[in-house]
């Protein structure tokens, strides 16, 4: 572990590290612009320009490796001189764009230049004119003058998505990013760039105009899109909350995870954020005759419970169905196991989720539900329901409104209509509906807590990145809630006021979460 | 393209990359020789070159684009390349170059109408002890002067 | 001492033909360095000749050729750079052109020096005639068994392969050169690692400009203390000057290292052309800082010329007179490393063009008081900040230009 210095204050930094990364981890942040910690390092930006002692000139920090006894400055008059010469460079060329830019609020060079530049241009010549709109992908416009050339987009394309659509063309101050004619970029990872690029050089069309940064509310969250889980960063304007009428989610960027999904995240869950203000299921219904009654949840659980505990008594417990979809929590899901099944003997359990999709061979998977392995693995012995088993039942709580199987969709229906009593839970609107008599508002996701089991099996817990708005409540306090009014083993459900608390049981009951 | 010239330019392509340890690092003597066959190397010879060496087009374009000598437009059937560095300027460059501007009828990067000459301004040819210098094609003439400029120009067919 | 090493036959017709090469003495220093003598003592022997790199640089050649390790499963590269852009030199054009053979004799024993099987000419794609020639020299050669596979009976084997460049000076900085030749745009690459260890095709990979390999058959046949004699100490052998700009006698000329400036440009080169004055000469290449007239009483080698504040460079001395304004010679230096700049890093790319605008606008009578004090700022932003030498090559010789001539240039600044 090389000790190196870094003004003056003394740093422990890893065999093979570079200074910027040893600075950074030593909260000592070194500007730049090309380096990215997913690349190796470029070294064309010159902006990490920082002393060593004993080097007449200037090195980079993003490419130089610790050596034990290194003495770094980097606030010296030699670096602080650099870096404003930097800046003064790329801003000659650069466009007075920030009132039409989007990346106004959280560009590089903006917050470079107010923190190391703060001088008046001496540029008096004419700046090089380009094209401002180029389309580069599908969401994607590149915005040439913006553009300081520092390759990050070309080398995503050439690194990570291997696909080699942009490059650079002509030399000197004509050099431009470009593609091939008109090979848009069309990668289901092209949104990666607007958010690596530094400045407002590439723009997503999908967030082009329609607010400031500095409005949004960024909150941490996992995508749910597929079982891989990539971390998220949901951003929303709380001033426009969903209800009556608005659209809460501008964008949802990648969070940088090692273990999951890196730096990046794909197209299908980067713009994929409409469900979250759209077709959302806010009223609680009690659908009696043609008629849809408004209900508070603790009147719905009464009832519910109600015709539970009747077949309960009359020995028909195996006229009560569950189905279960892998898009609950691991809470919800081991909530569900523990109160139907254990609790009050029910067997048929079963768990319908979406169909498969086509998976990519980077991070989009097959699988389009969350939590799939969560479900696999906290209630093994469910499958999806056939006709057949759905037309034995007097009562039915669905969870999520997939039944089975599409193809059987049709007679699924069929042997829903002679079930008696249906309950609902569900996030957005469909035609299940209408076949139904209870349908009970439940959060996305992204409205909720808990944790959700990758592909990788890996537990991953978040948070609530959004407020859940509308009736309802989250499936874990719903069921909690029905155990409760179910009587069932006091003991062992009422300390369990929380996914966390609940998650700590459903550690130490299942060895595979360990 | 023709049928002809493809097959010989892919047998040559074949011949050239042969002396590299990877087919890609041949893209410059590639480039050369499908220029000299095609005159420039224009969408059609990208994709051509692209498909030859297993690049992907946007690497070639790259390559095109980067170095001058790398037409992507045609020119006329002598290229007058008048040398604009230090020492031909120094020996009259800058009057030589106005002078085939006017005789010619034409201005920088332009071709005469007649398709014979395009006059272009490059950097040092690397035979300053003869400036002023121009390179017709790939053929040096120096010591230049309005009569040899006269000369040359008429030796040309 | 007058002893030619690498013109010594430039008056023999035909020398460029092998049978005309070997009639005089050609080739002999090849049988002598793989008959008798180990890859490692060639080494030697070239490191004790101080032979310096001729392209610009003068790194020392034995020392770089000593970097490349010898332990690593990789093959082994030889790059000879015959790309000579740099303004004002042509010496290597009249090397490959008239003595071809030379070179390729010095690229057989560097490359069985350091272990190499594997050549190739990066030749500046405007030199197609000399690129011709040097191909038909190394179809002679691989006939007559100096290339190919066992040479002269021995287990050293050498392909040498032409490669011509497309109009790009940077292809002349080496890690540059390393990228076009594996066929990509010329941008140079971060040292470390330095070539001799990742080079070509990430392989260890030796580096040497013509005129420096075309020594070494001497250096092996007359042994390296003649090889000292004929220049300094520390500065082994003669320098093949090229002279240009406002001189009688415009050309090469291969003198020792140490031979004095004045003397060259005013004996050797006939003085000044047309009854002109001296202003100023640059003495190694247009990347050289400028030297006034009264600054050229001078030694032209490495250290005399970089204590004066210049560099000996390329040996390219261009002669400038007093009728020549100096704003013309500012606009040719700033047009070019403007126009050369491959634009990978920030300084040198917008640096560049920015000042060749001001010299544009100052050239076209529209200069402002202070635009030269703006160029030498940003001259000294781009000094030592660049990613590759290329942005000193251009900052130096500006910030001399500003700083020797800054009245003359004043003077065309309308309200200074």
């Amino acid at each position: 572990m090389p000790k190196i210095f870094i003004d003056d204050r003394a740093v422990e930094a890893a065999q093979g590290q570079t200074v910027l990364r040893a600075a950074e981890s030593a909260g000592i942040p070194i500007p730049h612009f090309c380096y990215h910690p997913a690349f190796a390092p470029e070294g064309s930006c010159r902006m990490c320009l920082i002393e060593i002692e004993g080097i007449p000139k200037l090195e980079l920090a993003c490419s130089t490796v610790v050596r034990e006894g290194l003495k770094v400055q980097t606030k010296s008059p030699k670096v602080v001189e650099a870096r404003k010469g930097v800046l003064e460079f790329l801003l000659a060329e650069h466009p007075l764009d920030c009132p039409i830019c989007d990346k106004a609020g959280e560009c590089k060079l903006q917050d470079y230049f107010e923190e190391y530049g703060l001088f008046r241009s001496q540029f008096k010549e004419s700046k090089e004119k380009r094209e401002k709109k180029f389309k580069l992908g599908r969401n994607l416009i590149l915005d040439r003058e913006r553009c300081i050339l520092c390759t990050r987009c070309v080398r995503f394309l050439n690194e990570i998505t291997k696909t080699e659509d942009a490059g650079i063309l002509n030399r000197g101050i004509h050099s431009e990013v470009g593609i091939f004619e008109s090979e848009f970029i069309a990668s289901n990872y092209s949104g990666n760039l607007a958010q690596i690029c530094p400045v407002g050089a590439i723009t997503d069309s999908d967030f082009r105009f329609r607010t400031r940064v500095w409005f949004l509310e960024s909150r941490e969250s996992v995508c749910p899109l597929c079982s891989r889980g990539c971390n998220i960063i949901i951003d929303s304007h709380p001033g426009f909350p969903r209800l009556p009428r608005g659209r809460r989610v501008y964008r949802i960027r990648a969070r940088w995870n090692p273990d999951v999904n890196s730096h990046w995240i794909c197209d299908h869950g980067r713009y994929g954020y409409a469900y979250l203000d759209e077709g959302r299921q806010d009223r609680l219904v009690w659908k009696k005759g043609s008629r849809d009654t408004g209900l508070s949840w603790d009147k719905a659980a009464g009832i519910l419970s109600g015709k539970i505990q009747g077949l309960m008594l009359r020995g028909k417990s195996q006229r009560i169905g569950v189905i279960l979809n892998p898009n609950l929590t691991n809470e919800e899901l081991f909530l569900a196991d523990r109160l139907f099944r254990k609790g009050l003997g029910i067997e048929k359990i079963y768990g319908a989720g979406p169909a498969p999709e086509k998976g990519d061979d980077f991070l989009l998977t097959a699988d389009r539900a969350a939590n799939s392995r969560g479900l696999r693995e906290i209630c093994p012995a469910v499958r999806a329901p056939e006709p057949k088993d759905l037309a034995e039942l007097d009562l039915l709580l669905l969870f999520g409104h997939h039944l089975g199987a599409a193809e059987r969709s049709a007679d699924l229906l069929k042997a829903l209509e002679k079930v008696e009593v249906k309950a609902l839970f569900v996030s957005h609107r469909s035609a299940l509906d209408d076949f139904v008599d209870f349908v009970i508002p439940v959060p996305a996701i992204a409205e909720k807590s808990g944790s959700l089991t990758n592909i990788d099996g890996r537990a991953q817990p978040f948070s609530a990145g959004l407020a859940f708005e509308g009736d309802g409540l989250p499936e874990w306090k719903a069921l909690l809630d029905l155990a409760k009014e179910l009587n069932v083993d006091h003991r062992y459900f009422w300390p369990l006021d929380s996914p966390a608390a609940v998650f700590r049981v459903l550690q130490e009951e299942i060895p595979f979460f360990k | 393209m023709s049928p002809e010239t493809s097959a010989l330019l892919r047998r040559r392509i074949e011949e050239t990359a042969a002396r590299y340890p990877k087919k890609g690092a041949a893209l410059l003597p590639v480039l050369h020789l499908v220029q000299q066959e095609t005159g420039c190397i224009s969408v059609e010879e990208e994709k051509f070159v692209a498909q030859a060496l297993g690049l992907k087009p946007m690497k070639v374009r790259e390559v095109v684009t980067f170095y001058t000598m790398f037409l992507r437009r045609p020119v006329g059937k002598y290229h007058l390349q008048v040398c604009s560095n230090l020492s031909c300027i120094l020996l009259g460059a800058g009057p030589l170059l106005e002078y085939l501007q006017k005789k010619l009828g034409v201005g920088v990067g332009e071709t005469t109408s007649d398709g014979r000459f395009t006059l272009s301004v490059v950097e040092c040819l690397g035979a300053c002890e003869q400036a002023p210098c121009v390179m017709v094609n790939f053929d040096y003439y120096g010591q230049l002067d309005r009569e040899k400029i006269d000369r040359i120009l008429e030796g040309l067919e | 001492m007058d002893e030619k090493v690498l013109t010594r036959h430039f008056g023999v017709e035909g020398l460029f033909r092998i049978e005309v090469y070997r009639g005089l003495g050609g080739y002999k220093a090849v049988e002598k360095a793989l008959k008798e003598m180990s890859p490692s003592a060639v080494l030697e022997e070239v490191k004790k000749a101080s032979l310096r790199g001729r392209g610009g640089a003068g790194f020392p050649a034995g020392m770089k050729w000593g970097f490349v390790p010898q332990n690593v499963p990789k093959p082994r590269y030889l790059c000879v750079n015959a790309d000579e852009g740099e303004p004002g030199t042509f010496k290597d054009r009249y090397i490959m052109s008239h003595n071809p053979h030379l070179l390729l004799e010095g690229t057989i024993i560097a490359s069985y020096a350091v272990g190499i099987r594997s050549a190739f000419i990066y030749i500046r794609g405007e030199y197609e005639a000399v690129a011709l020639r040097l191909e038909a020299a190394i179809a002679e050669a691989y006939k007559a068994g100096y290339l190919g596979d066992k040479i002269l009976g021995t287990d050293f084997g050498l392909d040498v392969v032409v490669h011509r460049g497309a109009g790009a000076y940077i292809c002349g900085e080496e890690t540059a050169l390393l990228e076009s030749l594996e066929g990509k745009r010329g941008h140079p690459r971060l040292k470390p690692p330095f070539p001799a260890s990742v080079g070509l095709f990430q392989c260890p990979t030796v580096i040497n400009n013509v005129e420096t390999l075309s020594n070494v058959p001497s250096i092996v046949q007359e042994g390296a203390d003649a090889f000292i004699k004929k220049g300094l100490p520390k500065d082994g052998g003669t320098r093949v000057f090229g002279v240009s700009g406002m001189v009688k006698r415009p050309g090469i000329y291969e003198l020792p290292l140490g031979t004095k400036l004045r003397t060259i440009i005013f004996d050797h080169a006939g003085g000044m052309k047309d009854g002109k004055e001296l202003k100023a000469v640059i003495p190694g290449g247009m990347s050289a800082p400028i030297l006034t007239a009264d600054e050229i009483d001078l030694a032209m080698d490495f250290d005399s010329l970089a204590g004066a504040g210049s560099m000996l460079g390329s040996a390219a001395v261009i002669v400038i007179d007093k009728e020549t304004s100096t704003l013309d010679v500012l606009k040719a230096v700033a047009k070019f490393y403007s126009h050369e700049s491959c634009g990978q890093c920030t300084p040198c790319r917008i640096g560049t063009s920015w000042i060749h605008k001001i010299v544009k606008r100052l050239a076209g009578g529209e200069g402002e008081p202070d635009d030269i004090d703006t160029i030498i700022r940003l001259a000294g932003n781009i000094k030592g900040k660049t990613l590759c030498p290329l942005g000193d090559a251009a900052a130096l010789p500006i910030l001399s230009i500003c700083r020797k001539f800054r009245s003359e240039l004043e003077g065309y600044i309308p309200h200074a």
